[in-house]
């Protein structure tokens, strides 16, 4: 029992913090700029990701293990059908919540069709299902329970760094920079030096 | 003829996706540690691009516009799995180093984000020369950063398994160039270079814009 709290624990951790989808990946840059001006509207991308791709996961994991696999058809479909499914997921999501909890649709609503395309979640989609594409043990498949926690801990990472990224532009913009590297340049290297914190954790816990 | 060259251009310099319009920075960051890995990426995604905006074009009379975006999924997706099973089969080193990054081209919002904006609109002809240009001007920018990177972190590229160019052996170089903080500084240095650049060619400022034009359009 304590062993596999553990294991959990340790994988919550290396998801989020050890191997941050973001700043020590790459993975799902574009919202990381696009989003990061404003402080409001990043914790509001942070709560649609960790809610989308939680349940992107999920229904990968069922769709791959229930009928790829059992089909044969798994290492050449594996693109289409996970993006198929994820789509028409974030659209049915989107019309109930706008239906069942208007609420939480207004807050989390208007992000909801921008994640489809984003590549964080098919990216963990793939990584918590697929086996082979987990970095860091090559040919481990993950089970159903595994496969949850690991994509809740990628996706607090994910929130984590945009939440940190958002304040630091925000006092970037009264900072005397310099003319050419005003904007977009500066904030390259603010997130290669935000990286460079991340760095130091790799390797943590042998992950 | 002109405006077949002047689209392709477009897509090299002015409006260069990676520079500029700032759309498929995933990719670029990540696979730019090795000179040959970002060759291959590069190679991907022009011919990804071309091949998905020639066939968006073709069949964009066909396609109504409320479910236009699952149908450019699917098409890009077909030809991404045509890149991975062929770069499986033929290059597997290279296709283990970029890993989970070929089937992510399907969500790289260049090539969305360019059936989008441009194919949907305009006849194949037209729709190829910006897929080229867009999809070289990526590689362009990709090959650069990565060839900055693996030099100056290591000392010497090599292209599958020979050393093309190699500093002398006391040469010890900054590793952290190779590790995740060197591409964000490098590369924030290459955008504003090409901003003063575009400034100083164009005599205009072009404004970056760091979003993905997908994200805007599927919102509809």
């Amino acid at each position: 029992m304590m062993e596999t709290l553990a294991h959990f624990a340790l994988l919550l951790v290396g998801a989020a913090l050890v191997n941050n989808i973001l700043l020590t990946r790459f993975i799902g840059l574009c919202p990381f700029f696009g989003v990061s001006n404003a402080m409001e509207t990043s914790w509001g991308m942070a709560g649609a990701v960790l809610f989308v791709m939680t349940l992107a996961s999920t229904a990968t994991w069922v769709f791959w293990n229930w009928l790829l696999v059992p089909l044969g058809v798994g290492e050449f479909l594996y693109i289409p059908a996970f993006i198929l499914v994820i789509a028409s997921l974030v659209q049915f999501v989107e019309m109930y919540l706008r239906k069942a909890a208007p609420s939480l649709y207004r807050s989390l609503g208007i992000f909801l069709p921008l994640i489809t395309t984003n590549c964080a979640v098919l990216a963990t989609a793939t990584e918590a299902v697929k086996p082979g594409f987990f970095k860091m043990n090559l040919a481990y498949g993950f089970g159903f329970g595994e496969a949850v926690v690991y994509t809740v801990g990628v996706a607090l990472g994910f929130g984590f760094a945009l939440i940190t990224f958002a304040a630091l532009r925000e006092r970037l913009e009264v900072a005397p920079v310099p003319d050419v590297m005003r904007g977009t340049p500066m904030a390259f290297i603010t997130a290669g030096l935000l990286s460079l914190g991340y760095v130091g954790l790799s390797g943590l816990f042998g992950l | 003829m002109n405006e077949w060259m002047s689209t392709f251009k477009r897509g090299l310099s002015i409006d260069n996706p990676l520079t500029v319009l700032m759309i498929g920075l995933c990719a670029t960051l990540a696979v730019s540690t090795k000179f040959e890995g970002a060759f291959f990426m590069g190679l991907a995604v022009v011919f990804v691009l071309t091949m998905s905006s020639l066939l968006v074009a073709l069949i964009r009379g066909l396609v109504p516009e409320q479910v236009r975006i699952p149908i450019f999924i699917v098409v890009i997706a077909s030809f991404v799995t045509i890149v991975d099973l062929t770069m499986h089969a033929f290059l597997p080193d290279i296709y283990t180093f970029l890993g989970v990054w070929i089937p992510l081209i399907v969500v790289n919002c260049v090539i969305l984000g360019r059936a989008e904006a441009f194919a949907y609109h305009n006849k194949p002809s037209l729709a190829v020369a910006d897929g080229l240009g867009m999809g070289l001007g990526f590689a362009a920018v990709i090959i650069v950063l990565a060839t900055l990177r693996e030099f100056i972190g290591s000392g010497e590229i090599v292209f599958l398994g020979t050393t093309i160019v190699r500093l002398p052996g006391w040469y010890r170089g900054p590793g952290v160039v190779l590790l995740f903080p060197g591409a964000f500084i490098i590369f924030g240095f290459m955008v504003a270079g090409a901003g003063a650049m575009n400034r100083r060619i164009h005599g205009r400022v072009v404004e970056t814009k760091a979003h993905c034009t997908i994200e805007e359009g599927a919102s509809r």
